[in-house]
């Protein structure tokens, strides 16, 4: 067809060679080499098995986490532009994008409830891997990256709490920042380092912010990355001895880009 | 049921049957979802408040300029050195609009009249509520995020009293309530810190009872704690609504605390004045000019007198004879600082009018009460409640230390954060109404509240409210700039014998000197510029009034003619104005012929009978002083430079300044000086 010539000639161009550093070609390993030669792509299994990526296998909780993370660093830093992590400016930017930001509280709902969904699919993701058994070898290392990431999106949701310094946001954070202070014998001295003080005020505002918009996010990327590509490494989304022996026929092997 | 399922299965097949079905639906459900947050911005409440004005000035005679001052889209007035963004003007379009005054339809019409210009001060200043806010419940009333609602405009005053510390004739409701502030004792318990620094200090003067055994019983004091409104109806003694039990042991700690002093017993024995003139004591109490301080309840029921001094309606049932005597002899013996005056009362005078006062007397008060010698027991829980509820914070008490920061400080109650507010059920969320409750009913907040209950009007409650909602931190961090300040008053102290005599004669508590003392009474800081000494020593010795349509006088306080000289050097040295010229001469020549001219333009030029009289019989000005012998009382050199521009005199005088030429005020001051009053008239100056 002709369309489908000058497709193929685009992706023959030195142009397009040159962005996309495999060539053309429907062979198996050319489409192998998609995979793997692109700096985004290559955190993922070059192949996977079609029917791993169907809804059933995983309910695509993984992706949607991914998904809500995603919004949540576009919005929120979007709604960096609008926020002054001081304690006279914090409320009244925040009641100024409910007020004169156009869409402003669009922006702020969309990044609340997809940090809530994101808490929720977070432990929803955790469930289906633990009752698919899908923790064990080689995946146990994957299983505490897992941990370590639920702990950052709870921190995550921990410090935004405090952001909108109102209320419910200061006493909130005024008894969580309390816990802390049970932690025999170092409990003062790590409630002090949280807040920047012995009361919630300033300081720990700041810290707060600083902890929610820089330090944990790049925390959570970090890991999400190690997250991904232990899945690769320790055999994709699903090992052969935990799948049930009854649908083992109809497993065929696909590159990967044929999924989409 | 069957027929439900299979319609929801084919349903759900016709939506998600297959891939990319499904992905156009969601795909569709997620642009609708992303169109409303733009719409909603659309219908917003702002927008159409604006469509409304445009609408409302479309068909008016002045739209066109209307219509070009008219800018669509968010207004705001900010106000960075206080912190203020206001967008009430996004609604309030008709604000600054006079051609709008009269469209009554809010939010469109005009504001009132202020002195203050709206872009320069913005709204939330004055009226509260959120400023920054763009929809009418959020601006008017955001009670759900525990902001403070916008102020009931019966208290916008305390808008005013943010900026000025001093006082505004424009805010009657805010002085009022300030000066409650510092009469009702408030600041005896409630320390205030003004924004400059000084104290609110307290101006009544709750006595001393270190000494009250020998002015009165025990019994007394028990009816009187149990319910000190029943005793006097004005009083500012609040009620603690305590027990029998309770108002009893602290009358057996008072009683059994209270030192005698000499003298109070005492007993003079004159009483065989008494009976000659049934009419004698009356007309001493009148003569006196007692109830320009004390007031006496009449037949009606309303009270009669000045509220300086406590109500005497039933003197007889609270003070003892003795004590009575001793007090009208000399007050300060009993209490160094009380604002009663020392008349130079006679033993018969004396005598006349304790017998005139103890007769002041009710018989059912208190008749029912017996009380029994205090024991210890009674005693020390006497003394355990007077340190609880604070006595000691307004009256001196033997043997109880007075507390420091007895009760919450106030300085800033009027930015006290809604969610430090404990509200009674059904309470509207918002500070004034807190307020005024709290005021008004102080121990609905808890058995253990301290706070007595004051009897207050709702006008009062109203003022106190509105100058307790003035104490914003706002007005604490504003720039001074901005700040009116209030005119301190100096702990100014005359001099010498004679300011001792002064002292005793209690001359601050109704005139005032150099910023210090009453407003009952002419300001007498340059008296001694204005007054010749002659008729000081007259008036002194015999007040007459001035002031014709005045009830208040000045007393005769019996002086004797040293003392009486010694007072009027004093007043004549000292009160000097700077501004006078002692050296100020009339011209000499053509005397009678200026003084007709002054008399021609009194009458005619500048009509000053209006308020003034001249001639008794014809003259019928009632605002002013009576003139008719002002050319013996003042000086020349004072009614001149009076003439030439009062104000500067006495600030605040109502006295036009008439901007007299300098002929004109010789003229008037040389027919003026001419009226030497009636047994002297035409005598040669």
């Amino acid at each position: 067809m002709n369309a489908e010539q000058t497709i193929e000639k685009v992706r023959g161009s030195r142009i397009w060679r040159s962005v996309f550093r495999s060539g053309t070609g429907n062979s198996t390993l050319h489409r192998a080499l998609a995979i793997q030669q692109n700096i985004f792509l290559h955190l993922f299994a070059t192949k996977v098995r079609k029917r791993m990526v169907r809804f059933s296998a995983t309910w695509y909780l993984g992706t949607l986490t991914l998904g809500t993370f995603l919004i949540l660093v576009i919005t929120g830093i979007l709604l960096m532009l609008y926020y002054h992590p001081s304690v006279p400016q914090a409320y009244a930017d925040m009641k100024d994008l409910q007020f004169v930001v156009s869409s402003g509280l669009f922006l702020r709902n969309l990044h609340r409830w997809s940090a809530q969904l994101m808490v929720f699919l977070v432990f929803a993701h955790m469930f289906k891997v633990f009752y698919r058994g899908a923790y064990r070898t080689p995946r146990e290392f994957n299983w505490v990256v897992g941990i370590v990431l639920l702990l950052i999106t709870l921190l995550l949701s921990y410090t935004g709490y405090l952001l909108p310094w109102d209320q419910l946001a200061f006493w909130a954070i005024t008894v969580g920042s309390n816990l802390s202070s049970a932690v025999p014998l170092v409990g003062n001295k790590i409630h002090f380092l949280l807040l920047g003080g012995n009361q919630v005020n300033a300081n720990a505002l700041l810290r707060f912010y600083v902890l929610h918009c820089v330090v944990l996010p790049i925390m959570a990327v970090l890991f999400i990355a190690v997250h991904f590509w232990r899945i690769r490494k320790d055999g994709g989304l699903y090992v052969q001895q935990s799948e049930p022996k009854a649908q083992a026929p109809s497993d065929s092997i696909e590159p990967a880009q044929e999924v989409k | 049921m069957q027929r439900i399922k299979t319609i929801l299965s084919s349903a759900w097949t016709a939506l998600f049957g297959d891939p990319v079905r499904a992905f156009g639906v969601v795909s569709l459900v997620l642009l609708i979802a992303l169109a409303i947050a733009p719409a909603k911005e659309h219908f917003s409440e702002w927008h159409r408040y604006q469509r409304q004005y445009l609408k409302l000035i479309h068909n008016r005679g002045d739209a066109l300029s209307l219509q070009r001052r008219f800018q669509p889209g968010i207004h705001q007035i900010w106000l960075p050195n206080l912190g203020v963004v206001d967008r009430c003007t996004t609604c309030h379009l008709g604000l600054n609009e006079a051609g709008l005054a009269d469209v009554h339809q809010q939010p469109f019409s005009k504001h009132p009249a202020i002195p203050h210009s709206l872009d320069g001060f913005g709204c939330v200043i004055c009226h509260g509520g959120q400023g920054a806010a763009t929809t009418v419940s959020e601006a008017h009333s955001s009670e759900r995020a525990g902001e403070e609602p916008i102020l009931p405009a019966r208290y916008i005053e305390s808008g005013c009293g943010q900026c000025h510390q001093d006082q505004l004739p424009g805010t009657p409701q805010l002085n009022l309530g300030r000066s409650m502030l510092r009469r009702y004792g408030c600041v005896h318990c409630h320390a205030i810190t003004l924004p400059d620094g000084t104290k609110v200090v307290a101006t009544d003067h709750p006595p001393s009872l270190a000494h009250i055994a020998d002015k009165t019983t025990r019994e007394w004091i028990f009816s009187w704690l149990k319910d000190p409104q029943a005793y006097s109806a004005s009083t500012t003694m609040p009620d603690f609504k305590l027990s029998d039990t309770d108002a009893s042991d602290i009358s057996a700690y008072l009683v059994s605390t209270s030192t005698p002093l000499p003298g109070d017993n005492a007993t003079l024995d004159v009483k065989s004045a008494m009976s000659a003139d049934p009419s004698a004591g009356p007309s001493l109490y009148g003569e006196s000019f007692c109830s320009s301080c004390h007031a006496v309840q009449n037949a009606a029921g309303n009270l009669v007198g000045g509220d300086l001094g406590p109500e005497l309606t039933r003197i007889g049932n609270k003070a003892k004879p003795e004590w009575l005597k001793a007090w009208l002899q000399n007050p300060r013996t009993y209490d160094a600082t009380t604002p009663m005056p020392h008349y130079r009362f006679t033993p018969q005078q004396i005598a006349i009018l304790a017998g005139y006062l103890q007769g002041k007397s009710d018989s059912d008060y208190g008749a029912n009460v017996h009380l029994d010698p205090g024991t210890a027991v009674q005693i020390a829980h006497g003394r355990k409640l007077i340190v609880e509820l604070g006595c000691a914070a307004c009256h001196e008490i033997n043997g109880v230390q007075k507390p420091e920061n007895f009760a919450p400080e106030l300085s800033s109650i009027g930015s006290k954060p809604l969610a430090q507010i404990l509200f009674l059920p059904g309470m509207e969320h918002a500070l004034s109404s807190y307020i005024v409750t709290k005021i008004r009913q102080p121990r609905a907040f808890g058995t253990s509240v301290k706070m007595p209950q004051f009897t207050l009007t709702t006008a009062q409650t109203d003022a106190l409210t509105t100058a307790l909602l003035a104490l914003t931190s706002r007005s604490r961090s504003m720039p001074d700039s901005l700040r009116v300040a209030e005119i301190q008053e100096t702990n100014y102290q005359p001099a010498g014998h004679a300011g001792k005599l002064m002292t005793e004669l209690a001359c601050l508590s109704c005139h005032r000197i150099n910023e210090r003392g009453g407003d009952m009474a002419p300001d007498l800081s340059w008296e001694g510029s204005a007054i010749q000494q002659q008729w000081l020593v007259g008036f002194l010795k015999n007040p007459n009034t001035l002031r014709p349509a005045l009830i208040r006088r000045m007393p005769r306080f019996n002086l004797s003619d040293n003392d009486n000289k010694e007072l009027t050097d004093y007043i004549l040295a000292v009160y000097q104005s700077p501004s006078i010229d002692p050296d100020f001469t009339l011209p000499a020549m053509n005397a009678a012929e200026t003084v007709e001219h002054g008399r021609q333009l009194f009458y005619s030029k500048y009509a000053c009978q209006a308020c003034h009289i001249v001639d008794a019989k014809t003259d019928k000005g009632y605002i002013g002083p009576t003139l008719t012998q002002v050319g013996s009382r003042l000086t020349a050199a004072w009614v001149y430079a009076w003439l030439r521009n009062p104000q500067a005199l006495r600030p605040g005088t109502i006295e036009p300044n008439q901007n007299l030429s300098d002929d004109d005020a010789r003229a008037l001051t040389a027919f003026l000086m001419s009226l030497k009053g009636p047994g002297r008239r035409g005598t040669k100056q």
